[in-house]
């Protein structure tokens, strides 16, 4: 194992400290947070790894709100909390679920959703769930707080639109309403702790039997995750049956660009990612049409 | 790669005892464990978080001790498996769920963590919570046997 031993971590008391820190030594730091995509990435480097700012100890930044129909979560809040929080699973079942599938035990204790969202992995399984939720991200830096919509975010491959100088410091969604159901799903090589090759959420809003608004978000198959627009259109305005889920799964292949890696080939995802939008819009109209 | 080498002092508890250790701020917990404390019961299997070998308690919860630094641990409560329970590692002893032992300590840190969460958990929720933990000797099976064994033991 690749040792550490000449980097230099700051750990600051509070975010204001943080904040400090940030702006004092702007873009010499990388933030720390879990770690546990961060470390690995750091003793791979062929460069000298930055200098770390560690925010582990701000549990400031640990919190699941209920607030006006909003949920707010705190960047730091790792992921076995999130899936086990009696608010996430009532009120966006769909990110619980993703919750669960992003890895061990070990890797649900200590990764949080700000670090998912920061590394920026196309493959990071919480992204389509925020995705399908409309989720804002919260910014802060010593001057100011700022707002985006986590679509505005990814600007391309690992690339956002996060300063230097700035936190992600919140996360945060509209409730579900009772008329909307949320999926997720996850395609790895194995079960326990695995990259995904396709991953995806869908959140559907039913009236009456109809669709009235659909939302369809797909991992691992662009260089950020993507929303399925085409299949979405296909989805608006029907009553699910077969014939129109299977055109809604089919017209994925419009928005997604897939690369080979060695996870899979592209030709591999696309079809697994069809297949799995297929599979899980099918588990969703036996649910919409009991 | 030569660059010089930064150290500060850290303060935690380990296994019930205050520890005060000077360390490089970017080592892991697993190098401060097995290098300066010489605790070498955690193993450094993968350095990725993708075996288990190097799993501790943090506060109780099962985490990487090769994805954690030390920076991470200051003021905080560290579990390994030399204070785990007797018990969990004389089951897998009797099932002989060990072969070369290398993965070992973490399934039995992972087990203790489980039966802490859980009382008696089934045969789906034992394979869910031990997932990320890799054996490449025993096919599992006898692992399975003895984390069995304890579940809804009172003792």
């Amino acid at each position: 194992m690749k040792s550490l031993s000449y980097i230099d971590v700051f750990t600051p008391r509070s975010l204001e400290e943080a904040l400090e820190l940030l702006d004092k030594h702007r873009g010499e730091l990388a933030v720390l947070a879990g770690g546990t995509d961060l470390i690995i990435q750091l003793r791979k480097a062929q460069q000298k790894a930055p200098n770390l700012l560690n925010i582990y100890m701000l549990d400031e930044l640990r919190y699941i709100k209920h607030d006006n129909e909003i949920i707010k979560i705190g960047a730091l809040t790792d992921f076995a909390t999130i899936t086990e929080s009696p608010i996430i699973q009532r009120h966006a079942p769909v990110l619980a679920e993703a919750a669960a599938t992003i890895g061990s035990v070990q890797i649900l204790n200590k990764a949080s959703i700000g670090g998912n969202i920061v590394n920026a992995s196309p493959a990071a399984d919480s992204l389509p769930a925020l995705y399908v939720l409309n989720a804002t991200l919260t910014l802060r830096s010593k001057t100011g707080t700022r707002k985006v919509a986590i679509e505005q975010f990814y600007k391309g491959y690992k690339k956002l639109d996060l300063q230097s100088g700035e936190l992600l410091t919140e996360v945060s969604f509209p409730a579900m309403k009772q008329n909307q159901i949320g999926m997720f799903f996850k395609h790895g090589l194995r079960q326990g702790d695995a990259i995904s090759v396709v991953n995806g959420a869908i959140l559907l809003e039913v009236l009456n039997g109809y669709v009235k608004d659909a939302r369809i978000a797909l991992g691992a198959v662009a260089p950020t995750v993507v929303r399925a627009t085409e299949s979405e259109k296909t989805l608006i305005g029907q009553r699910l049956s077969e014939d129109v889920i299977l055109k809604a799964a089919q017209a994925c292949l419009t928005s997604i660009s897939p690369i080979d890696d060695v996870r899979g080939s592209a030709a591999y995802r696309k079809e697994m990612c069809v297949n799995y939008l297929y599979m899980t819009l099918w588990q969703m109209m036996r649910m919409v049409n009991l | 790669m030569q660059y010089s080498r930064v150290e500060k002092e850290f303060f935690f508890r380990l296994n019930g005892e205050e520890v005060r250790v000077r360390a490089p701020p970017g080592y892991t917990l697993l190098e401060v464990l097995r290098h300066i404390l010489h605790l070498t019961g955690t193993k450094d299997g993968c350095s990725s978080g993708d075996c288990g070998a190097c799993t501790v308690l943090l506060d109780g919860r099962a985490v990487h001790s090769c994805l954690t630094l030390i920076s991470q641990v200051e003021g905080r409560e560290v579990t390994t498996v030399e204070a785990v329970d007797e018990k969990v590692a004389d089951a897998y002893a009797r099932h002989g769920a060990v072969q070369c032992g290398y993965c070992t300590p973490g399934f039995v840190v992972a087990t203790a963590y489980l039966l802490s969460k859980m009382h008696n958990p089934s045969d789906a929720e034992i394979r869910e919570w031990l997932r990320g933990n890799l054996c490449r000797c025993t096919g599992y099976v006898k692992i399975l046997k003895a984390v069995e064994s304890l579940a809804g033991d009172d003792g």
